[in-house]
């Protein structure tokens, strides 16, 4: 019955709430992402999209609500047993979060270092060839600190996919890049989407989201207001193509 | 009058929360530290570069520290006792002194003031720069791979570095005793080993573990829960300075009645 209604399900929300002390960010909360799908979750600022990113990996616990990602809840477990969950999940934040102590290289291995016998060798090898995908090839050496912004975040993009995870949770990786940037940023997302990885794509960024995004959920006053393809969403209410369009909050 | 008192009493209320959630938090992390550090992986060579950061890299602070804290105890009272004729009772009351009580409480106040400062920013800057989610996102702990290697670092630097500067402070009283008030170097010696006891010694040793401790858990509590990104940085370093340095006084007092109920009373 349970995995029946998983089959292709590879992250599921129901009923998720989260406050903040007296602030209230989600009162009820409930979608599905379909796997291989890419899922872009828009909304204004601080309507808590970064919230619900968090709690799919459990750096944030739900107050109600369950949380189901590859068909495991995760919202009750224990920060030891979400270590495992993690190997699964990737999370790319909106800073690139880089080890400032360790070089790019260093960075790179970090995970497969942790998780992975591989000798140095087979290490050194994967993380070369990480960071020639994402045109960052020479810059092994560097420290995040002597890297542009844009690097940075194809940085910590090329990090967290290196274990090769089933999904992949972006906050918003395009913001504060410039075009060209913006651009090779939804470019190596597309190619993960094409290798499998499921995504959700949080971002205030619309070309961007409707470049790489499969389906749309909208977030507005703690609830999903709408969610679907541009299409459907902007049928659903006229409010949802004012926000897209920048003409209403 | 009574909108004053009422004041007072829910800034009073507010602060005994503040307290005992920092007591609670505090408490948390050493239980997390002492369950996670019998789990795998371990980092040997994370905790190695702590005893160095925090053992080699404060040994030169501790040791000038406790020469001259030896030099000052032995004029003061040297010139002291010097009026009563008692200026032989100086190499005994300056080793003991130094060994129960000057040299431990100098030598974590000392460490509380670097390591605590540098383990505090250096934490809370990671947490603000999401560094400390991107290890847990990652599949690994930070209270493996951060919190644990400078407990353990502190844990094994301070005894060290106490009985290096226990040390350094009595040759550094020695030397003034010899050259300022004027007594024989082996008379010195000699009644610094024949007062000084291993009980002594381990007293002073065992205060230095347990202010190892207090350094280390607040360091880390208060880097760990810093609030208000950079600004947050500095209050934190701050507090846990403060809060380490005043915990050492305060424990060094109830660690030495402890000690004299346990080993003296007889």
């Amino acid at each position: 019955m349970a995995s029946s209604s998983f089959d292709n399900v590879a992250v599921r929300l129901k009923n998720f709430a989260k406050s903040f002390g007296s602030k209230v960010v989600h009162t009820n909360v409930t979608f599905d992402v379909k796997r291989g799908e890419c899922l872009g979750l828009l909304g204004g600022s601080g309507a808590g999209k970064s919230v619900i990113l968090r709690s799919l990996v459990g750096l944030e616990k739900p107050d109600a609500g369950e949380i189901f990602v590859e068909g495991q809840e995760i919202s009750k477990l224990a920060e030891i047993e979400l270590l495992e969950i993690r190997k699964k999940v990737a999370y790319v934040f909106q800073n690139g979060a880089l080890f400032d102590s360790m070089s790019v290289f260093d960075n790179l291995a970090y995970a497969l270092r942790e998780h992975t016998d591989l000798s140095e060798d087979v290490i050194r090898e994967r993380v070369l060839k990480g960071l020639e995908e994402f045109g960052l090839k020479g810059n092994e050496s560097l420290y995040p600190a002597s890297l542009s912004g844009g690097m940075q975040k194809r940085v910590g993009l090329a990090r967290s996919i290196i274990l090769q995870p089933k999904v992949v949770l972006y906050d918003e990786p395009t913001a504060g890049l410039d075009p060209y940037n913006t651009r090779r940023i939804c470019d190596m997302i597309l190619r993960l989407k094409e290798r499998g990885a499921t995504a959700i794509f949080v971002t205030h960024d619309m070309p961007a989201a409707f470049l790489v995004c499969d389906r749309i959920a909208v977030l507005k006053n703690g609830v999903i207001h709408a969610i679907g393809t541009r299409d459907e969403i902007e049928k659903q209410d006229p409010w949802v193509s004012r926000f897209i369009e920048g003409e209403e909050y | 009058m009574r909108s004053t008192l009422e004041s007072m009493s829910i800034a009073l209320g507010q602060r005994v929360t503040v307290v005992a959630e920092d007591l609670g938090g505090a408490w948390l992390l050493l239980m997390a530290v002492f369950r996670d550090l019998w789990r795998r992986p371990s980092y040997p060579r994370l905790i190695v570069e702590q005893i160095y950061h925090i053992g080699v890299k404060s040994s030169g602070l501790v040791l000038i520290t406790a020469a001259f804290t030896g030099m000052v105890m032995a004029l003061q009272f040297g010139l002291g006792l010097e009026k009563f004729g008692g200026k032989l009772y100086v190499p005994k009351i300056v080793s003991l002194s130094i060994v129960r009580e000057i040299g431990p409480v100098f030598c974590s106040l000392m460490l509380a003031a670097r390591v605590g400062a540098g383990i505090a920013s250096e934490i809370a800057s990671m947490v603000v720069t999401q560094q400390i989610d991107a290890i847990r996102v990652l599949g690994t702990s930070p209270i493996k791979r951060i919190v644990i290697p400078r407990f353990v670092g502190c844990l094994i630097s301070l005894p060290i570095l106490c009985t290096m500067g226990d040390i350094v402070g009595i040759a550094g009283a020695m030397l003034v005793g010899v050259t300022e008030l004027g007594l024989d170097p082996s008379f010195f010696y000699n009644k610094v080993v024949t007062t000084v006891t291993l009980l002594d010694l381990l007293t002073g040793l065992g205060k230095s573990v347990f202010f190892a401790f207090s350094i280390a858990l607040t360091a880390c509590y208060y880097g760990l829960n810093v609030k208000g990104g950079t600004r947050g940085v500095g209050q934190t370093t701050t507090k846990a300075v403060v809060v380490a340095s005043m915990s050492i006084l305060i424990s060094d007092f109830f660690l030495t009645k402890l000690f004299f109920v346990l080993f003296e009373k007889g």
